[in-house]
């Protein structure tokens, strides 16, 4: 499985990475070339996805990393991990808090801008109250993980196969 | 450093700093709560939950945690370091759970290898496509046009997949079940060459009149004719009721007392066959419910459900990436709308609320009236079809199966038009997807049952009573009335079959083939089709029912159901791959599946009343079938009754007794309460942790402002010590 992650790690920059990795290089791969995987192409999260997972959180993965990312996101792993990262990944400006302007920005990467704003602002508004438990507007990792125990396909959506 | 000082150190601390990239990736979410009250069946967590309680550090907690992959490494090197010095015993568990944690594994592929269609129902359900991952590089376009092919047809059609072949095992256990006590007891006997015993009753000979064999040449043609409508060479095997025999064997040789009374097997056989199928039903519903309810609810959480899960991350190729987006956007689209409504009638004037109430009334009475039209139709062409049962040829065919064709035919045309009431009668979407289905349900069960009991009134000569004054039944119309009433529910079931493979092949194809080439506006506005989940699963009640009504009367009938599903499912599964797109509107399965069940069990209170009635009130033929000789066809539960030894014969007597059913009554009142109050508790509890969650939430906010508050004060204490 590790090898098979190495050869895709390496044919995204194959001019970066070398072939034997037994030394451990240093060597990040950026985040323009990451989201050009096939995996990730078309996922209107993709940005974030790798932002989450690299260490530096502006998305240059090392291949830890990028094994980290696809062993996070497999399907054997574990459903807290999954909630752990999709938090993460929802969480835009890394307040570890859902506020309504993270909600929104994952509502136009969902629709991909055809809903109206009034709209928008009312699913949001919607979403934020039945989610929140601690009636503080914005959903914290508790009220992120009790929303999603209740979603019956969220392991199997939260899945990239490789 | 031990792994349980790495830990505590990076353990989670409230809201953390935001600008500290480092304490982001170091945390880890006291998730211990979370892992303890989760119930999934996952095996690394389990794992990790034993491992604690065993004491010993889990390794595979590891796992769970948000460490980067380096970090990881280096704790598991200083984990396999410290491995020898831990007690044997430590690790001869942890080898032991590992063993057994492969064996599930093991267990379970093996299992779900048996399962029958499993792979198919995976795959129409999205998940998993394990051969796709396999492939080499090279033909990864292909599999990206095999997915957006097969694309992700989503729950609610998975679950019609999986409510068919609910239904296949259940006929196919059934028929193992009245092939093992009656079907095979009758061929041995017959074969043997016990002759059937011969009416005592006191009756005149025109009631034990019964040629079912067909007289004089039989053209060629008559075979299929026979075959589709259960005469002929057909009428008199083991097919119908006629056939069975009321033989009652006892025999006593030296040492061994077997004894094999036919009529008793028949009529317990059909009872417990569906006390059989009420108990299936009735525990996966039990299943179904269970699974509802730890989902909540899902209508509620409607919203933050889509925006948060409603992305599918395996969806690959733009194709597949468009439809679901347009997928995701329709759901929103239709809670949207429900709002508007909402907010839309409660901004309506008294005069446009009465008008669009008594607008809705108007339609309603035209519904009932549509519906009472079918019936009525159904109603005169059973009546036409038995009077002209006897015409010979291809019009003999058309008259037999009438009945079945105006029920069809009223089934597909009345949904349609109520469609077209609920246009206007303007409820929410949620209201009108339940108004249309309660309709179409109403529609499909008692058309049956209006056959049905045109059926009765000619066999018990309801309009013209002299008939029956010498047998108790119509012997002259029907000289052995089980066998009619087997045949009209054998042709129903056929019907049905080849209405469907007549509308896959002259239909669904040709309509796929004419939108996929030639293309112009009115193809593209017709479009492909759509699996429509909710008509196709009444469809299959409607079949079931039919089975169930007839399995008195027509033994092999569950046996020609299984094989008519069986052909079914592949049919539907072809028109599926084939000629249907992915639906834009996903049909909620959760709540769905109930209502099938629901449906299906109302399905099966409609048999069950036919079947009492014809068990307990109408008089068995006196010409055929194994219950000639006995006034009703429970008579011979007490007859049989009477030879029992004497102890069993009184331990019946005091079940049925008031002494014992009045502490019975008593004691399951009891238990019901308790189980009733266990059920409020619970909710309660739900509750209350609810609430607990929300001040554990408040108590963390206030803490945290508290830390803050004290943390400019800190450094000045610092300086003041170090002074």
């Amino acid at each position: 499985m590790r090898q098979i992650l190495h050869g895709r790690y390496r044919e995204l920059a194959p001019h970066l990475v070398p072939l034997d990795y037994t030394n451990n290089p240093d060597i990040k791969v950026p985040m323009a070339l990451i989201v050009t995987m096939p995996e990730l192409k078309e996922n209107p999260f993709r940005d974030r996805i790798v932002e989450t997972f690299s260490e530096d959180g502006q998305g240059n993965m090392s291949f830890n990393d990028f094994v980290d990312m696809f062993s996070a996101l497999c399907e054997t792993s574990p459903r807290e991990l999954k909630t752990i990262y999709a938090f993460k990944i929802y969480d835009f400006n890394r307040d570890n808090f859902i506020c309504k302007e993270d909600l929104q920005k994952t509502l136009n990467k969902l629709t991909k801008g055809e809903l109206t704003p009034e709209e928008v602002r009312l699913v949001c508004d919607k979403a934020i109250e039945e989610a929140d438990l601690d009636a503080d507007n914005k959903l914290s990792f508790a009220d992120f993980e009790n929303m999603i125990s209740k979603a019956p396909d969220f392991l199997s959506n939260f899945h990239v196969r490789i | 450093m031990t792994i349980e000082q790495q830990r505590q150190g990076l353990a989670f601390s409230g809201s953390g700093h935001p600008t500290d990239q480092e304490s982001l990736r170091f945390r880890r979410v006291s998730s211990r709560m979370s892992t303890q009250i989760y119930h999934e069946p996952n095996s690394s967590t389990s794992l990790a939950q034993e491992e604690e309680q065993s004491g010993s550090e889990p390794t595979l907690e590891l796992r769970n945690t948000v460490f980067p992959m380096a970090l990881k490494k280096a704790a598991r090197q200083v984990q396999q370091m410290q491995v020898p010095a831990q007690f044997n015993g430590g690790s001869w568990k942890q080898k032991r759970i590992k063993f057994v944690r492969q064996f599930k594994s093991n267990v379970r592929e093996f299992l779900y290898f048996f399962s029958l269609w499993g792979k198919t129902l995976q795959k129409i359900g999205g998940r998993n496509l394990v051969y796709a991952s396999k492939q080499p590089q090279r033909l990864r376009p292909r599999w990206q046009t095999l997915l957006s092919l097969t694309g992700n047809f989503g729950g609610g059609v998975q679950s019609y997949f999986i409510f068919l072949r609910f239904l296949v095992i259940l006929n196919f256990v059934s028929f193992l079940l009245i092939a093992g006590f009656v079907l095979i007891p009758s061929i041995v006997f017959r074969s043997v060459g016990i002759k059937p015993e011969s009416s005592k009753a006191d009756v005149s000979s025109e009631c034990l009149k019964y040629d079912p064999n067909p007289q004089g040449l039989v053209v060629f043609y008559e075979f299929f004719l026979d075959l589709l409508s259960g005469t002929g060479f057909m009428e008199y095997s083991y097919l119908f009721y006629g056939y069975y025999n009321n033989s009652v064997i006892v025999t006593s040789l030296v040492g061994s007392h077997f004894s094999y009374n036919i009529p008793l097997a028949y009529l317990l056989t059909a009872v417990f066959y569906f006390a059989f199928c009420l108990i299936c039903i009735i525990v996966r519903m039990g299943k179904a419910a269970r699974v509802a309810v730890t989902t909540g609810g899902s209508d509620v959480r409607s919203y933050s459900m889509i925006v948060f899960t409603g992305w599918d991350y395996g969806c690959l190729g733009s194709k597949a990436t468009k439809l679901k987006q347009r997928n995701i956007y329709y759901r929103l689209q239709v809670d949207l709308e429900e709002e508007r409504l909402k907010k839309h009638a409660a901004s309506l004037t008294l005069c446009n609320k009465v008008t669009l109430h008594s607008l809705r009334v108007l339609m309603f009475f035209v519904a009932v009236g549509l519906i009472v039209a079918t019936f009525l139709a159904i109603a005169r062409a059973t009546t036409f079809s038995q009077e002209n049962s006897h015409v010979p040829g291809i019009l003999g065919l058309f008259y037999t199966y009438l009945p079945s064709i105006v029920i069809t035919l009223g089934n597909f045309l009345v949904p349609l038009l109520c469609d077209q009431i609920a246009l206007l009668e303007k409820y929410p979407p949620s209201a009108t997807v339940v108004v249309a289905l309660l309709r179409a349900v109403v529609l499909r069960l008692v058309s049956l049952g209006i056959l049905l009991f045109t059926l009765w009134k000619q066999i018990m000569c309801h309009d013209s009573r002299d008939k029956c004054n010498l047998c108790h039944y119509n012997h002259e119309d029907y000289q052995c009335w089980e066998t009619s009433v087997g045949q009209e529910m054998y042709k129903l079931t056929l019907f049905d079959l080849l209405v469907s493979i007549a509308l896959l092949v002259l239909v669904e194809f040709p309509r796929r083939m004419v939108v996929d080439h030639w293309s112009c506006k009115l193809t593209q506005w017709v479009g492909r089709q759509e699996f429509v989940v909710p008509s196709n699963v009444l469809g299959l009640v409607y079949g079931q029912t039919v089975v169930w009504t007839g399995a008195l009367f027509c033994p092999l009938l569950p046996l020609i159901n299984t094989v008519k599903f069986v052909i079914l499912f592949y049919c539907k599964k072809i028109t599926l791959f084939y000629n249907c797109r992915p639906a834009l509107r996903t049909f909620r399965s959760t709540s769905s599946a109930i209502f099938f069940l629901a449906v299906l069990l109302f399905g099966w209170i409609l048999a069950l009343v036919v079947m009492i009635y014809s068990v307990a009130v109408i008089h068995p033929s006196f010409a055929c079938g194994p219950f000639r000789s006995f006034f009703r066809m429970w008579k011979i539960v007490p007859e049989s009754f009477s030879t029992l030894p004497e102890g069993a014969r009184d331990f019946l007597f005091f079940i049925g007794s008031q002494a014992f059913s009045i502490p019975l009554f008593a004691i399951s009142c009891v238990f019901m309460c308790y189980f009733i109050a266990l059920a409020s508790i619970y909710g309660k509890s739900v509750a209350m942790l609810r609430a607990q969650l929300k001040l554990a939430g408040q108590d963390k906010q206030f803490l945290v402002k508290q830390i803050e508050k004290m943390k400019p004060l800190s450094p000045q204490h610092n300086e003041g010590e170090q002074d």
